[in-house]
């Protein structure tokens, strides 16, 4: 990649590069909070307090590995099953990272180790695919920090205040799966899975993945299910890998 | 209001959360990956993802696997929000009338 910073505009219009970003998160933030506000609801039924549960959604602020932190909550809770499983499913992030670490080049690491603070699949998402259009259209440096903390910060704040809400009013909804509001977990992966999609070659490791986490689901008592799928998936990735003629 | 051994665990759970989140970017700054370990990082979301919401798959509930197979449909149409609201309200519907 070329160190060239031909164009530094985003100086004078980092208002407007802040606003992008939350613009563009506006309807993933939409599709977050149902799942918020049953992540908080549940985290009640496992008898979780309100403050708890904030301090867990502010300062882990990684949505899957908490609804398997909740999912394995007991009272007192299993402290290494729990950080075993969430350092699993959001072991993701070292690759997001990597993938994300060219276009962090030119910014020094006291901006880049707390931006990535707020790295989680949406705002990694949009600010790589953001970098990768503006690469495209020939905008040096490709990647716009302001536009991605707009839609970091955006997610944080709806992240961590609806998780709240979901805990506040968890007592008074009852069972939450009565109302099909658990289905906006499977549905917001799944559209995170087609941005995700290249083909159905590249997306084989992936079917590996949900038969082996379903099998390991069904034959083996916890959430190692995870792990497993996460590992078989992997695995297969780098086994059905073949050179591009 | 906040129990010792939660707090413990939360922290914890941060801790290696953050460590994920910079791992990545710490270790491979420099590096120059191969057309392999490329193709398998590209997967490793994905695998993740799916991985998380196998259980929904094998349900034995009949109502949640139509309104999975719905929700699965408008994954591969929709955007984000009716997505979400499809499933929602084919999960509450089809487990009123099935389940």
């Amino acid at each position: 990649m070329s160190i060239l910073q031909t164009v530094e505009a985003t100086g004078e219009r980092s208002g407007s590069e802040f606003r992008r970003g939350v613009a563009s998160c506006a309807p993933v933030l939409l599709g977050t909070i149902p799942y918020a506000l049953v992540l908080g609801a549940q985290a009640t039924q496992k008898g979780l307090s309100v403050v708890e549960l904030s301090l867990m959604t502010g300062l882990n602020f990684a949505g899957g590995s908490e609804f398997a932190a909740i999912q394995l909550w007991t009272s007192p809770p299993h402290i290494v099953l729990i950080v075993a499983i969430t350092f699993l499913v959001n072991s993701r992030h070292l690759l997001m990272g990597a993938a994300l670490a060219p276009f962090l080049r030119h910014l020094p690491r006291r901006k880049v180790f707390p931006a990535l603070f707020f790295m989680c699949d949406e705002s990694w998402a949009l600010g790589l695919a953001d970098a990768r259009q503006r690469a495209g259209a020939g905008l040096m440096p490709a990647f716009s920090p302001r536009y991605y903390m707009g839609a970091a910060l955006a997610m944080y704040l709806t992240w961590v205040s609806f998780t709240t809400v979901g805990a506040l009013l968890g007592p008074m909804l009852g069972d939450v799966g009565t109302y099909g509001f658990d289905m906006a977990f499977p549905a917001v992966f799944l559209v995170l899975m087609r941005g995700m999609w290249k083909g159905m070659a590249p997306a084989l490791p992936w079917l590996v993945s949900l038969v082996v986490a379903a099998l390991v689901y069904l034959l083996v008592p916890g959430a190692w299910y995870v792990a497993a799928g996460a590992v078989s998936g992997l695995a297969s990735a780098w086994l059905l890998w073949r050179q591009e003629p | 209001m906040i129990d010792a051994m939660t707090l413990l665990t939360i922290v914890l759970m941060a801790g290696v959360t953050y460590l994920s989140r910079i791992g990545g970017y710490v270790v491979l700054r420099n590096r120059v990956l191969s057309a392999r370990a490329t193709a398998v990082m590209e997967a490793a979301p994905g695998c993740v993802l799916i991985s998380v919401i196998a259980p929904a798959f094998v349900s034995r509930n009949p109502a949640d696997l139509a309104a999975l197979a719905v929700t699965f449909v408008a994954a591969t149409r929709f955007s984000m929000l009716p997505t979400v609201l499809i499933g929602v309200g084919a999960a509450g519907i089809l487990r009123h009338l099935i389940g």
